[in-house]
């Protein structure tokens, strides 16, 4: 059952993501200021808002481990940010390129770069914390916690070029007051970003069911111990 | 009143404690001079260039010196089960965390303050005008680095790596208050009032805020398990 | 404008697809030695048992 939702999900993003890649290569014609180069956003932005969505997720899905002390709260929350670590890395690596041919640098420290990359830096903590420790429980505990304080930081990036003057763009989606975008050019960013979201939930039960699979190791191995 | 007597207690016992052995208060301040001296060589110490990031500077060197005594908050605890009984006696956790948090930043502050004299003294900064309001900022930048220090020793107090799991998650966490506290430093130190940085005086004040309500929820989850 | 444009436009596509491709290895690689482990783990608690 499981192992069919995995294999759909990838069908569907797989599909998603051709019918971008071909409108976006095919159909849109070059932005009048940037070029051709503006079309990263199809990959820039849905890689922000899945990372994002993740961090969020997994903080209310270790809110829900400390309130219940169920570890399949702490086996999709480890999932979940891992994941989303990747998509977020995605978010950086797109605009960094963006930048070198827009600004002319591969990188400039104004505020949503600098709590972006903090954010990343936050979660690569998490995942180095959850390595560190070796008892499950307490392993659950303590990312738990730290989840929680990592998502105060996703607040102010997300803010940041409201609260901010920044290099980075100001918001052209429609959906956040923005100006929107030529005809067109708007809707590839939502189905990716969809594409995106299906992507990141096969990820994440294939992860989940490796972390079951960890866990079950370890009893298993604490049970060789005492034969 | 009973709770605030309680974090007062552990505050003293605390602060008793390092003043016996000045362990930490001394090994942290050598260490600010340390780094105070090395910057010296990284930038010619006359130059305008200095007084650009002389707020950076000074909160660089904060913020080694909070990472050298912040690790030992609750490790020091662990020798002869003393971390058990405190947990298991009747003070609510977060009592102990704030008192932990209040010695901490006590010592801390100490530190800071003759920090900043030497680092006055050395890079001829100077901060006759605008003491207050830059005393107001060390305050409130010192409270977050004190509370996210002590909840994550407290969060990494049984792991083998503990000396450099801390700084590797701390910082990062605590980079926007360093941020704004940075910023506005260097724009008080070199003459400039408030104004244009008041954003950064209020992210300062909400990050104090968050953290320290965070802090008191889960460290009961972390210390009692 | 920056003669590289188009060039760079594919370099970021690349990098993002890359970052796909790398993650879903590395997923697929630590599958592949999880379950090692798991049947040589099994294996050893079912002889222990006998």
């Amino acid at each position: 059952m499981r192992n069919k939702a995995i294999v759909l999900l990838a069908l569907i993003s797989a599909t998603l993501l051709i019918y971008v890649l071909a409108r976006v290569f095919f159909v849109l014609p070059d932005e009048l200021n940037q070029g051709a180069i503006y079309r990263i956003i199809y990959f820039h932005v849905p890689g922000a808002i899945t990372g994002f969505t993740g961090f969020v997720t997994a903080m209310i899905a270790a809110g829900f481990y400390l309130a219940t002390g169920d570890l399949k709260y702490d086996r999709f929350s480890a999932a979940v940010t891992e994941v989303s670590l990747a998509f977020a890395s995605i978010n950086l690596v797109t605009g960094m390129v963006w930048a070198r041919i827009i600004w002319g640098v591969w990188w400039a420290w104004d505020m949503r770069l600098t709590t972006m990359l903090i954010c990343w830096l936050i979660y690569a903590g998490y995942l180095m914390l959850r390595r560190a420790v070796e008892e499950p429980t307490k392993r659950a505990k303590l990312s738990a916690v730290f989840s929680f304080f990592g998502c105060i930081d996703i607040g102010i990036v997300w803010k940041s070029i409201e609260w901010w003057n920044t290099q980075h763009p100001q918001p052209v989606l429609s959906i956040r007051d923005g100006g929107g975008m030529a005809p067109g050019m708007e809707a590839p960013i939502y189905i990716n970003l969809v594409a995106l979201l299906c992507l990141s939930a096969c990820m994440i039960m294939v992860r989940m069911r490796q972390e079951a699979m960890s866990n079950e190791i370890d009893s298993l191995r604490r049970t060789a111990h005492t034969i | 009143m009973l709770y605030l007597r309680q974090v007062f207690t552990i505050a003293a016992k605390d602060l008793r404690s390092e003043l016996r052995t000045k362990e930490a208060l001394n090994s942290s301040f050598a260490f600010s001079m340390v780094i105070l001296v090395l910057f010296s060589f990284a930038f010619d110490p006359s130059s305008e260039q200095l007084h650009e990031i002389s707020g950076g500077l000074l909160w660089l060197v904060y913020s080694f010196a909070s990472a050298l005594s912040l690790n030992r908050g609750f490790a020091r605890e662990l020798e002869n089960d003393c971390l058990d009984a405190l947990v298991a006696s009747p003070v609510p956790v977060s009592a102990l965390f704030l008192g932990k948090a209040v010695a901490n930043y006590a010592l801390l502050m100490a530190v800071e303050m003759v920090g900043f004299l030497v680092f006055g003294l050395l890079y001829d900064v100077q901060a006759a005008h605008y003491f207050w309001p830059v005393l107001l900022v060390i305050a409130l930048g010192t409270w977050a680095m004190v509370v996210v220090g002590t909840m994550f020793s407290a969060v990494t107090v049984n792991l083998r790596m503990r000396e450099m799991m801390l700084p590797i998650i701390i910082y990062p966490l605590l980079l926007p208050a360093l941020m704004a506290a940075m910023t506005t430093t260097t724009d008080l130190l070199n003459g400039a009032p408030f104004g244009p940085n008041l954003i950064f005086l209020r992210v300062l004040a909400a990050v104090d805020l968050i953290y320290t309500l965070l802090s008191m929820i889960f460290i009961e989850f972390v210390l009692v398990g | 404008m920056d003669s590289r444009n188009l060039q760079f436009m594919f370099y970021g596509f690349t990098a993002a697809w890359l970052i796909i491709i790398l993650y879903v290895v590395t997923l697929a690689l630590r599958e592949k030695r999880l379950k090692k482990e798991l049947d040589r783990v099994k294996n050893m608690v079912e002889g222990g048992k006998h």
